[in-house]
């Protein structure tokens, strides 16, 4: 009886900023046809339906065999947020088609979207999470800002949660359970904890900062935050000392962030007026032992798209922020 | 507001990608990233940097996001290190214990033991690690047996590394082994956890009630004795059953190990039958009786239909009867009214009658041993003889006035109660479904039907309505709001004509989309009634509005709730 119910109860939709989904790689769920699938983020939110917002950073058409679908980005305090609008979901075309115009003229505007999450494989055995968009609104900052404070609240009950889990002597559902995590995110958090390992939720953190500030009309970004008042000339280094800050914290792998150190200095180091080109940078990578090109593309990208500490002013070219 | 020298820094490097761009249009862009869309000139950078090479016609580079991870392929677990997470290695299972623990109310079976590297060497130098399974992929482990795992993580624990054996992780058996699993017993929990189980359950609990009952045979073709009565311990109480010999006073404190969980309507009981062991147990600590019995008073928010010997405390606010003609031809009169708490409202139903008059509401009425129907949402405490009812001196709380009586509740906490009315909640309004606007209502059953036709009359000239359907939902739960036509119309400002009339030309697709871009994503405060079921909620508001929200409150209370300052 007990997993029909599960099956027809509608998805509640998991308010979280785009790093916490991005940095997800655990699929869970999806066995049987009708079962639903979740994404587990580190911070074992069980993630089905999802409510995200931001701005928009991306949006194209692209016409597959299927028919046409749109493709497009939000921006939040943390990162991108990924979607796509199936060639499955026609009804939602040609309002799509009319966003591509504005935005394809230089109009910007915010975004509510709400969709299933959905993850795929690259080639090469890369996990990548987006969001089947089901519906959206074009939003004033009020209700984006209302979207910051609540999923600031979600994200920080997570954090906590993790934290009691981590006092728990095991991750069995009884323990998590004993050790205070809420219910509905024992199984997320015993799955997650065993699929992620150790790590400091401390990054996680600063997207809250960031994101209640924006919420309260104090629009900066945290390293800023932290230096106050920034005297102009000192803004750059402080910047820098601070972003190196927030590279440690940031609870990716060791090896990760190996990788995120090694590859900003090299481009520091290397990069000219013109900024350093993609193959030098995998070359004094591999000078200085690291090997996995896949790893680094992604770091590169990461630096690039998420963390905003590189640029590439022209394709294949980066340079520092 | 921004003034453009503060995006001093940020213009520069814009320049230097785009060095045709006008400054001032430049920082008109990230002032209007950063008040209007409250991002900061850092973040805004590349897609201002974008937006400008766009307009200058220079070639923009394809955007790329992610992180991944490859699969790694080991021999031995020295070769893992503790942040691998999709590990390929061969192992020989030595042990598989398996644990029974309740996940979202199903019995789920997690597991550990021991697996030793290089399994296929005779006599060579093996390593041993802990795993855990939680995959439930028992059949493929067994001790003794030689497997490939695929997809698995490392962990680290103390500085003692360990693997986990995930759902979406692969067991390939490679060599098998003729051993089998045995289930383990399941450990007492709280009678709090097992009202929300399904499945079997061990509890220890006191016998606060028990009764000896006969019933009839469904098929007629006889009866059963069984006891029926109420376990409590200090997380709640849960009815149960018994169909055999049950000789243990009331007071008893018992552990009672494999017991089922059936649910009549929402209320799980404890089924003692065969198979379930039951024994006296000794706990010094164990609260008492008179403790029990005080705190297994209920509330209006707590009730749930079907529940059985409930005792509470209800004001009546009205009160009447009725007379009907029974299945067997006799008349019969059944007394009813409202009644509130300071938690809710719901209904009254008395089969022989109380000493009440119309005149004598408000009351206080003190109820023992009474059941619970449910109808529509609104719980009916139901009284089938006298002694069940006690006329109290006073009502032990400030009179409530029960036509404006509504009782504000976390949107969370009521999804996850029971069905309750007279209720003020507020949640995001995450989707406005298809079926919002007019609908046409079949003429003989009134139910809502579907391109011209019903679902039990057929085709059929429907008579309009209006209505529309919403879905709520905070973050932790969810529940469809119906806003019937009155509501409806006060929430839009429309009156039904009115929607019609903007319907017509195009089936309503304007209206709607109109309706979502005005809704999705604000937050929303209904008041109304909830019936909540294993299927889900259902809400039905008699009224509807915007939510009023001071954003710094809120703010600030993230902030206090949590801690966190900069």
């Amino acid at each position: 009886m007990m997993p029909n119910q599960q099956r027809n109860r509608r998805q509640t939709a998991t308010r979280l900023f785009a790093r916490e989904f991005y940095e997800s790689s655990l699929p869970d769920g999806g066995q049987g046809e009708f079962d639903p699938r979740f994404i587990v983020t580190k911070l074992g939110a069980r993630v089905n339906r999802m409510f995200v917002c931001g701005v928009v950073e991306r949006l194209e058409r692209r016409d597959t065999e299927r028919g046409p679908m749109f493709s497009g980005a939000v921006r939040d305090p943390t990162g991108l947020h990924l979607w796509s609008v199936g060639s499955f979901r026609p009804e939602l075309h040609l309002e799509m088609e009319e966003l591509v115009a504005r935005f394809d003229d230089g109009d910007r505007f915010l975004m509510a979207c709400i969709g299933k999450s959905n993850h795929y494989t690259t080639e090469d055995g890369g996990f990548r999470c987006r969001m089947q968009m089901e519906d959206y609104a074009i939003i004033d900052r009020e209700v984006y800002a209302t979207w910051l404070v609540e999923t600031a609240n979600h994200t920080m009950r997570r954090i906590d949660a993790l934290g009691k889990a981590q006092s728990a002597e095991t991750t069995d559902s009884n323990a998590l359970r004993d050790a205070g995590v809420p219910g509905d995110l024992v199984d997320g958090l015993g799955l997650a904890m065993n699929h992620y390992g150790d790590w400091d939720a401390e990054g996680y953190k600063v997207g809250v900062l960031q994101a209640l500030s924006a919420a309260e009309g104090r629009v900066i970004s945290f390293e800023e935050h932290e230096a106050s008042p920034p005297a102009p000339e000192e803004t750059e280094t402080e910047n820098e000392d601070a972003a190196e800050e927030s590279a440690e914290s940031t609870p990716t792998s060791k090896g990760d962030l190996n990788i995120e150190t090694v590859v900003l200095e090299i481009i520091a180091e290397h990069a000219g007026d013109e900024g350093i080109d993609y193959d030098s940078i995998m070359k004094h990578c591999a000078q200085r032992g690291l090997t996995d090109e896949d790893s680094i593309e992604d770091m590169i990208y990461s630096l690039r798209d998420d963390k905003c500490e590189i640029m590439e002013p022209r394709f294949g070219w980066f340079k520092p922020m | 507001m921004s003034n453009p020298e503060e995006f001093e820094n940020e213009i520069r490097t814009v320049k230097e990608s785009v060095p045709d761009a006008d400054e001032s249009a430049i920082a008109k862009e990230f002032a209007r990233y950063k008040d209007e869309f409250l991002v900061p000139p850092k973040h805004a950078l590349r897609s201002v940097i974008e937006h400008f090479q766009k307009e200058a016609g220079m070639e923009v580079s394809a955007p790329n996001t992610s992180t991944r991870r490859a699969a790694k392929s080991v021999e031995r677990f020295s070769d893992l290190a503790s942040d691998d997470t999709n590990v390929t290695i061969e192992v020989a299972v030595i042990s598989y214990t398996p644990r029974m623990t309740m996940v979202r109310g199903e019995e789920k079976q997690t597991a550990f033991g021991w697996i030793e590297d290089n399994p296929w060497e005779e006599g060579g130098e093996r390593t041993r690690w802990d795993f855990k399974d939680w995959g439930n992929h028992a059949e493929n482990l067994s001790p003794g047996s030689v497997v490939r795992l695929e997809g698995v993580s490392v962990n680290e624990w103390n500085g003692k590394f360990s693997l986990n054996i995930n759902q979406t992780s692969r067991v390939a058996v490679l060599r098998a082994s003729e051993r089998k699993v045995v289930m383990a017993p399941s450990e007492p929990i709280s009678i709090e956890r097992v009202l929300t189980m399904d499945g079997f359950a061990t509890v220890v609990a006191r016998v606060i009630t028990a009764e000896q009952r006969t019933v009839n045979k469904k098929d007629g073709s006889g009866t059963i004795d069984l006891v029926k009565g109420r376990l409590a311990d200090d997380t709640g109480t849960i009815g149960f059953a018994c169909f055999g010999d049950f000789e243990h006073p009331v007071g008893a404190l018992l552990k009672i190990e494999s017991a089922a969980i059936r649910r009549f309507r929402n209320t799980p009981e404890l089924n003692i039958g065969e198979r379930t062991k039951v024994e006296i147990y000794h706990d010094e600590g164990f609260a008492s009786l008179e403790n029990l019995e005080a705190s297994s008073v209920m509330q209006i928010s707590e009730l749930r239909d079907g529940a059985t010997d409930v005792a509470i405390t209800v004001q009546l606010t009205s009160w009447s009867s009725r007379k009907f003609t029974g299945k067997d031809g006799a008349e019969k009169t059944v007394w009813g009214g409202d009644a509130v708490d300071p938690t809710g409202v719901c209904r009254l139903t008395a089969w022989s009658e109380l000493p009440i008059d119309e005149g004598s509401v408000p009351l206080a009425i003190r109820l023992s041993n009474v059941r619970v129907r449910s109808w529509q949402g609104t719980p009916d405490l139901t009284v089938d003889r006298i002694e069940q009812a006690e006329i109290l001196d006073a009502i032990p709380w400030d009179v409530i006035d029960a036509s404006t009586h509504s009782v504000e509740v976390d949107f969370s906490e009521l999804l996850s109660g029971g069905s309750r009315s007279g209720v003020t909640s507020s949640a995001t309004v995450i989707s406005v479904q298809s079926g919002s606007g007019i609908i046409h209502r079949c003429p003989d059953c009134k139910k809502a039907m579907r391109d011209g036709a019903c679902r039990e009359h057929g085709p059929q000239a429907g008579i309009e309505d209006l209505r529309l359907r919403i879905i709520l939902d905070d973050g932790q739960n969810n529940g469809a709001l119906i806003l019937g036509r009155e509501s409806a119309e006060a929430f839009l400002g429309q009156t039904m004509d009115d929607v019609q009339a903007a319907t017509k030309d195009d089936g309503g697709e304007a209206f709607l989309a109109d309706l979502r871009s005005r809704m999705l994503g604000r937050r929303h405060t209904f008041t109304g009634r909830a019936m909540i079921d294993p299927q889900g909620a259902l809400l039905m508001a008699d009224s509807f509005t915007l939510t009023d929200l001071n954003l710094e409150e809120l703010a600030n209370e993230v902030r206090e709730r949590w801690g966190v300052f900069a």
